[in-house]
């Protein structure tokens, strides 16, 4: 065995550019799979990350119709229980234009009531939150992103400054954690104002979306039927007026996305690995006429079948090993270079990809090399020797 | 010990049918020196192959130090092919990609030989080819004449039953050439049996005895020059 991973190696050194071309293929293909699959992971550990960040035990009700809810402050008070649903908040977001005296900005301006930094798990780099009586008194004070500051001020130190919404004069009272960037929504770039505030500045009066946060995780189901039973009294048509998102149906959904870019990323994996694969074969077949004389000679001097079989062979999965072992170096440095630009400094080759790429690797040298290999084997020593 | 007894041999070629070997009878002792010479096409290369175990016979019987190849499997012909002959070819059928000594240490390799007793065994055969100081040198750097001495080594490292050789001299000048044959005489006169193969009468000539082949049948050549009976040699 020693002797032919030796006599594979030297084969494969002594041409090496033909070599090299030949375990492209598996370069290719393994680099191809590993960091797709990596990227893939990373992104969804990521963007998983990023949904329970939005708060522990989340929900969101959105009521699709325009006309009247029957939604008020007051019973969707009586909503938080204490046993199913611990906090709501009404919601109320709008796009508009913020003016300070240096700068105007686009953003959103978001209505919320007190529980919302509860229930978002928002926390203020400065200041304060908006709070119960900023919305019974119906307060102009507002809270707002880090890039909110940074755009209309070059300063993130606020508190006490003005900004200007729609003609309303708004008392920034706090500033919000920076979030980083997110893929789905960012903090960073809101206004948030009173509810009560936001209603009257939009002139709308019932509430068509509310977040509300489930007691425990134990008690979810019976917080979201608690919902439903609430809005579903208050709409016209219960089956379609509204949607009602949990974090963890949106975890669920991750969950499906990531198993069928597994198994796509899977099927990439086959083909390319195949067409590496077919490029082992072809040169290994070229190698074994191109060493006819070399085989005739081995066998004339006493070498058994087995012993020429397991040279070949070895030769193939030597190269395809390698193929994989490039392939993996490769993405290592692909996926390190790919941190910063993708935002996802945790990024790396996934053990599990790993694994795949290097059995695969292993798999294909002995399925791709054991047809050369064979025929190697089978050469009748007297015409192999009268080969040129 | 070579016995073969009535071995025939036929080959199809383009439809016609082609007597190679034709009833041949031939015995070579442990320590004997037979030339077997004949022009082209006489059958003298299916001969070697045939006692070489490279290839079977149609037809009689071919036995091996006492025992009936035909007994054999294909592995263990393999296995007599590495223990039993030594090959010296005509285009020396070194490994262009091994040295001196990895060539004479590769039929080693393939009987499961211990390193460290093929260290001694390569290095034995290499000095008894006058050879041990280029052991390290790939067939390229090697002229004609060494490179047949390490083809020579390799035949002889793995102490075989007998040595074959076809044409050794056909690819080499006259010094070489004598050279080589020197070689060969002193390794009968060490004890190896040899039987050389070639068209030439003047290299065939200096074997202690001479077999002549044409179109597939044997016939000794007495040393004195005259042919004997059809077949002798049985």
């Amino acid at each position: 065995m020693k002797q032919s991973i030796k006599m594979a190696l030297s084969s494969i050194l002594s041409n090496k550019m033909r070599s090299f071309l030949t375990v492209l293929g598996v370069i290719i293909g393994v680099v191809a799979v590993v960091v797709l699959s990596s990227l893939g992971e990373g992104a969804m550990d990521s963007v998983t990350g990023q949904i329970e960040d939005l708060g522990a035990n989340l929900m969101q009700v959105t009521v699709k119709t325009d006309r009247y809810t029957g939604i008020d402050l007051d019973n969707l008070a009586s909503l938080a229980d204490g046993e199913t649903i611990s906090a709501v908040s009404p919601v109320l977001s709008q796009s508009v234009t913020a003016k300070s005296t240096l700068d105007t900005y686009d953003c959103t301006l978001e209505g919320v009531g007190a529980s919302y930094f509860y229930i978002r798990q928002l926390e203020v780099e400065q200041g304060v939150t908006v709070g119960e009586l900023d919305n019974d008194l119906r307060l102009p004070v507002c809270v707002i992103g880090v890039k909110v500051a940074d755009r209309l001020f070059g300063t993130r130190d606020v508190v006490g400054q003005s900004v200007s919404v729609r003609g309303y004069d708004l008392r920034i009272v706090g500033v919000l954690e920076e979030q980083g960037s997110s893929m789905i929504i960012s903090d960073d770039e809101k206004i948030i104002i009173p509810f009560t505030l936001a209603q009257r500045m939009f002139g709308s009066t019932s509430i068509t979306s509310f977040y509300a946060s489930g007691a425990s995780e134990d008690v979810m189901d019976q917080a979201e039927q608690r919902l439903r039973r609430f809005v579903s009294a208050r709409v016209s048509d219960p089956d379609d007026d509204f949607s009602l998102t949990s974090q963890s149906a949106v975890l669920d959904m991750m969950d499906e996305v990531t198993a069928t870019l597994t198994t796509l990323i899977t099927g990439i994996a086959g083909i390319a690995l195949l067409v590496g694969g077919i490029g082992i074969m072809n040169i290994m077949l070229v190698s074994v006429t191109e060493r006819t004389r070399e085989i005739g000679i081995r066998k004339a001097i006493g070498a058994p079948r087995s012993a020429i079989l397991m040279q070949f062979l070895v030769e193939a999965i030597v190269l395809s090993v390698a193929g994989a072992l490039i392939g993996l170096a490769v993405s290592t440095a692909l996926l390190m270079a790919l941190r910063g630009p993708m935002g996802i400094p945790t990024l790396a080759v996934s053990p599990g990809s790993a694994t795949l790429a290097l059995t695969f690797a292993v798999c294909i040298g002995v399925l791709f090399g054991i047809y050369p290999a064979n025929k190697a084997s089978k050469l009748n020593p007297i015409e192999a020797l009268r080969h040129e | 010990m070579i016995e073969l007894e009535d071995i025939q041999k036929r080959y199809v070629l383009g439809g016609e049918t082609v007597t190679a070997l034709d009833h041949v009878n031939l015995t070579v002792g442990d320590h004997e020196y037979v030339s077997i010479i004949g022009p082209s096409g006489s059958g003298k290369s299916t001969l070697m192959n045939i006692i070489g175990c490279l290839d079977a016979a149609d037809g009689g019987v071919y036995r091996l130090d006492g025992v009936d190849i035909a007994r054999y499997s294909q592995r263990q012909l393999a296995a007599i092919r590495g223990r039993k002959i030594g090959f010296v070819f005509q285009q020396f059928n070194l490994l262009q990609k091994l040295t001196a000594y990895e060539n004479v240490e590769l039929p080693l390799i393939y009987q499961g030989v211990s390193e460290k007793e093929r260290r001694v065994r390569v290095g034995e055969a290499l000095s008894r080819v006058g050879l041990g100081q280029r052991m390290h040198h790939r067939p390229n750097q090697l002229s004609g004449g060494q490179q047949q001495r390490v083809a020579v080594a390799r035949a002889v490292v793995t102490r075989p039953s007998i040595i074959l050789a076809d044409e050794p001299t056909g690819n080499l000048d006259s010094k070489t050439t004598v050279e080589i044959m020197d070689m060969l005489e002193e390794l009968h006169a060490q004890g190896n049996a040899i039987v050389l193969i070639t068209h030439n009468p003047e290299i065939a000539a200096r074997a202690p005895r001479c077999v002549h082949i044409r179109d597939g049948r044997l016939s000794e050549v007495e040393p004195g020059g005259s042919r004997a009976v059809e077949g002798g040699g049985a």
